[in-house]
């Protein structure tokens, strides 16, 4: 499957309550085009911090918080993943759209394809972490990681190509964070 | 338990989140922010990490403060720019002031520019000083929701209360 499907079948698995923390550029783009909603936050710079965003959220509500991350993302803020892993934020759930390279910049490979991220998870002390093919199985694969423990993380391994570009989401920053900060405080 | 005067006025002043990560000259605050409630302190591995989890938390709803060496605003000025400056997300910081002559090599470089740099990115600064807690702190949480920026109050030696 492509990434921005997986994406989208991700979205379709989550309640209206949960909070999203989608990564800086394609993977905020799809999810925007698959399914824009209020308690999505979407980043657009600060590569390396998707989990790090989602923690600081986890750890001061009592929703459940879905990170949608990439893998050169996660690699780039890898002490991210030391962060939640100490603090352990029962209500975290990690998603590592996982297409060994760094597709937006021209397919660059990733070392993504030699370092086994769940493995990191799990040492890091994410209780329950996995990797996963988006084959047939990745609705039930998704279903697994979002009934487990938290925090949890999933790594699952997308296509390198998309089918097609996802537009820029047409908010400014501004209105992006101020959206998503009333949806949640009411502020 | 260490008490923090500093912490007890950010407190006052509304903050309830604390993430950073601990230098020789914030030993005080470091040691009282042990007392905060387990949801309300991250210890964090980087100072990166620290300003992002605090736009989260900010998200959530919280006050939340950054604590760091001044080395570490170095690898914050990413997260800083593209988040914090780009989407006009508060943040008050309290920043060590590192670097004078007579401190140790590794702190100098950087440690003798925090200002220009602070001031190159538009970000308002403060020195601490001694028995000024309330007031700076007071001015720290005001100017940063004001303004939608992060704004810094340095702190020297004598100034860890």
């Amino acid at each position: 499957m492509t990434r921005a499907e997986v994406v989208a079948l991700t979205l379709s698995l989550l309640s209206e309550d949960d909070i999203v923390v989608a990564a800086d550029g394609a993977i905020s783009r799809e999810a925007y085009r698959a399914h824009d909603r209020e308690r999505t936050f979407y980043m657009l710079g600060s590569m390396g911090q998707v989990a790090s965003i989602a923690l600081g959220l986890a750890m001061t509500r009592l929703e459940r918080v879905v990170a949608l991350d990439g893998d050169g993302n996660l690699l780039m803020g890898f002490g991210g993943l030391a962060m939640v892993g100490g603090i352990k934020p029962p209500n975290l759930y990690h998603l590592v759209l996982d297409n060994g390279c760094y597709a937006t910049t021209g397919g660059q490979p990733a070392l993504s394809q030699k370092v086994d991220l769940s493995a990191a998870a799990l040492g890091a002390g994410y209780p329950w972490a996995r990797r996963s093919f988006s084959d047939d199985h990745a609705r039930s694969a998704l279903e697994s990681w979002l009934a487990a423990p938290g925090p949890a993380f999933l790594d699952i391994a997308v296509d390198a190509e998309e089918r097609d570009q996802a537009p820029r989401i047409p908010m400014t920053p501004e209105e992006m964070v101020a959206r998503a900060r009333a949806a949640l405080s009411g502020e | 338990m260490t008490v923090s005067r500093r912490l007890e006025a950010l407190r006052e002043a509304g903050v309830d989140y604390v993430a950073g990560v601990p230098c020789s000259y914030l030993k005080t605050f470091f040691a009282a922010c042990g007392a905060l409630p387990p949801a309300s302190y991250l210890p964090a591995v980087r100072e990166d990490h620290a300003v992002a989890a605090c736009v989260g938390a900010w998200l959530g709803g919280r006050r939340a403060l950054a604590v760091m060496q001044n080395s570490g605003i170095g690898y914050c000025l990413e997260v800083l720019t593209s988040l914090h400056l780009m989407y006009g997300v508060p943040l008050p910081m309290l920043v060590s002031d590192r670097g004078a002559p007579t401190d140790f090599e590794e702190h100098r470089i950087l440690g003798q520019r925090t200002r220009q740099l602070l001031d190159l990115f538009g970000i308002p600064w403060r020195e601490a000083r001694p028995g000024r807690e309330k007031v700076e702190a007071r001015w720290l949480v005001e100017t940063s929701e004001k303004e939608r920026t992060p704004v810094v109050l340095l702190v020297g030696k004598g100034t860890d209360v």
